[in-house]
């Protein structure tokens, strides 16, 4: 029998790259995704949707939201899933100075209701479900690094409060009542479907533009800011081989490897013969109410345990992002109108 | 006369508070759920003059009681404060306990950025872990209760770093009084002692015994927070005795005080054990010594007899 997997978020980045992954490995995938009065809110995984595929291979979409209780029951209900990924939420630190209290409702308080949905599916059915929570290096914030899974939270945003609860929420379910948990802890993890306002993608964005003749200046915050940053790709791998251990745990996933965003910038411009310096202009508008200034993954446990490691290199990464957006750069610049 | 709103107004806390502000001639307004306004600890400790508000804590608007109400000092004592209804309520006790804190900052922030802040966190953001707590001990809930606080806490904090507000955590651990709700275990042995020694009751049905908690009085733990808001600096603070004791000894001590045995009466029933319980700890006072200049006045066995008092004569009198 195939095993059935529900992932929330599945249109967002993780989630089109998770479906992939379970698609090969033969899964039956249902996304959860919100009504929207756009078209555009599945372009990340359209081509698995396309009509010309078997049907059998194609993710089942299914319309619900996090903050939405009963709607979440009806999805896990009718999907009766052997694993769940919650990777929904309001994803974004500079949103959640603005909307506190949807990032609480739905990044926050979102799990609850999912992890309610899973506890009564379960006890009815006795079958066990495996839950996996999108867990945030943002809860590490001010906490010294490197940070590892025994690394005490110091939140400094509305969106890693949010997450920080939402991981306990997830810890407590278990021990409360011994579901099959985890919480993977990713540290930023980037790809050419980064959504645009992520500081990442707007650089290589930017990049392609300028290369092209469409854009002069680059708009940033805080330059020096560390981050330790990986290809998503290879996260939801780690995603995946969490729930397939004998026992649930959290765990850290990372490179291990820490660069700032100057560093980024300068590699992401260079690559196409640019000095970031011409065209970069720090922004005050892009500074965070309150920074997190050092973000660097210890992952030697879920090395150990998960048998993971990253595969993408830092300069790998940022040239392929570089690559994508050149192409969508050229293609914009060919038919202006049309983009 | 300085101006302070207390969200929250008709629990046990709520009622302390409000006398205390009284004495000290502020202007208090009281925020209730709408349609719920039980009264009774307000009058039972004089504090009538309390101006009630209304609200709604889901939809309503906290601006528009900000404004109503231009408060100096706001206090957020309103919560689902049962730790074992959490674990049935669980997003409901998120609504309120966590959620409502973040509309309540963004509203201070926008609003009212002047006002002091203090919000009311709990023992329980530490959850399981044993040993000595102090304020930078790591947040490690373990109920759905636990969480909410701990995300309400951790808010605090972010608004406090992040937009300079002077809002600080009081790090509440249990506070009795004879106004503690029938449901929390502490005022349901005090309860019962009475109603076993009027003949009204034969059996006392508890959960765990073993349990261990630091138990202060109500009446001191307002005065710290006060304290917490007129220091020029914001902060958490842990506000307890700083000595722990077995729930058993207060069921024997509770018992005793009223020359009763609670060997002939009490039960263990494992209907009352949770889940998850929290573990053996002490609270390191010494921020809330040294710097608030505050420590809890009344001791353990004051506070029993003072609670089996209350009782007594409330089920004597028939008010229970």
């Amino acid at each position: 029998m195939k095993k059935r997997a529900l992932i929330t978020g599945i249109t967002g980045q993780d989630g089109s790259y998770l479906a992939e992954l379970l698609l090969e490995k033969n899964y039956e995938v249902h996304g959860m995704v919100r009504r929207s009065s756009t078209t555009t809110a599945t372009q990340r995984i359209d081509h698995l949707l396309d009509a010309r595929l078997d049907e059998a291979s194609r993710p089942v979409l299914h319309h619900g939201d996090l903050a939405d209780a009963s709607g979440l029951r009806r999805i896990v209900e009718t999907v009766q899933p052997h694993e769940v990924y919650n990777l929904g939420a309001q994803s974004h630190v500079q949103v959640s100075f603005e909307q506190p209290e949807y990032t609480a409702d739905v990044t926050g308080l979102g799990v609850l209701r999912l992890l309610e949905a899973i506890r009564g599916l379960s006890d009815r059915t006795g079958e066990k479900i495996r839950f996996y929570q999108a867990s945030s290096s943002e809860m590490f914030g001010a906490a010294k690094p490197p940070q590892s899974i025994n690394t005490p939270f110091h939140p400094r945003s509305p969106y890693a409060v949010a997450k920080t609860q939402a991981f306990w929420h997830t810890v407590n379910h278990r021990e409360s009542y011994g579901m099959f948990n985890c919480n993977g802890l990713l540290f930023n993890h980037e790809g050419p479907r980064r959504g645009e306002t992520f500081v990442t993608r707007k650089i290589t964005r930017a990049v392609g533009r300028i290369k092209m003749g469409l854009q002069d200046k680059l708009h940033l915050g805080n330059l020096d800011a560390l981050r330790d940053w990986g290809h998503a790709r290879d996260y939801v791998e780690a995603m995946w081989l969490m729930l397939q251990q004998e026992t649930p745990g959290d765990y850290v996933v990372a490179t291990g490897e820490a660069h700032s965003v100057r560093e980024f910038a300068d590699i992401a411009f260079s690559s196409v013969q640019l000095d970031y310096n011409d065209f970069v202009v720090v922004d005050p508008r892009f500074f965070r109410p309150a920074e997190v200034d050092y973000l660097l993954g210890d992952i030697a446990h879920t090395k150990e345990h998960l048998k993971w490691q990253p595969r993408t290199s830092f300069a790998d990464l940022v040239r392929e992002m570089v690559e994508h957006d050149l192409e969508l750069a050229q293609r914009e610049k060919d038919f202006p109108y049309k983009s | 006369m300085p101006t302070a709103l207390i969200f929250g107004i008709t629990g046990q806390d709520g009622a302390y508070l409000a006398r205390l502000l009284l004495d000290k001639n502020y202007r208090v307004f009281g925020v209730h759920r709408a349609g719920d306004c039980d009264a009774a600890n307000l009058h039972s400790i004089g504090a009538e003059s309390v101006q009630l508000l209304p609200f709604d804590f889901v939809g309503g608007s906290v601006e528009e009681i900000l404004g109503l109400a231009a408060p100096d000092e706001v206090y957020n004592l309103a919560a689902q404060s049962s730790v074992a209804a959490s674990f049935k309520v669980p997003v409901e006790t998120g609504q309120v306990n966590g959620l409502f804190v973040a509309r309540l900052l963004q509203a201070l922030r926008e609003v009212k950025p002047d006002a002091r802040f203090f919000q009311a966190s709990s023992a329980e953001i530490f959850g399981a872990q044993s040993g000595v707590l102090s304020e930078e001990s790591a947040l490690r809930p373990c109920n759905p209760y636990g969480c909410a606080k701990a995300y309400a806490h951790s808010m605090t904090t972010v608004y406090r770093e992040a937009f300079g507000l002077h809002a600080g955590n009081g790090i509440l651990f249990n506070h009795e009084s004879p106004l503690r709700a029938a449901h929390f275990v502490t005022r349901k042995i005090t309860l019962a002692v009475a109603k076993i020694k009027h003949g009204q009751q034969r059996e006392l049905r508890l959960g765990n015994l073993e349990v261990e908690r630091d138990w202060g009085f109500a009446g001191d733990y307002v005065q710290a927070m006060w304290l917490m808001l007129q220091q020029a600096q914001p902060a958490d603070y842990i506000i307890a005795t700083g000595k722990v004791r077995r729930l058993r000894d207060w069921v024997d001590c509770a018992f005793t005080s009223a020359g009763l045995d609670s060997r002939e009466f009490v039960t263990v029933d494992p209907a009352f054990v949770r889940p998850t319980d929290a573990g053996t700890v002490s609270a390191d006072v010494s921020k809330a010594t040294s710097q608030l200049d505050w420590r809890a006045q009344v001791q353990f066995e004051a506070l029993l007899a003072m609670m089996v008092e209350a009782d007594l004569r409330r089920v004597a009198a028939g008010e229970i």
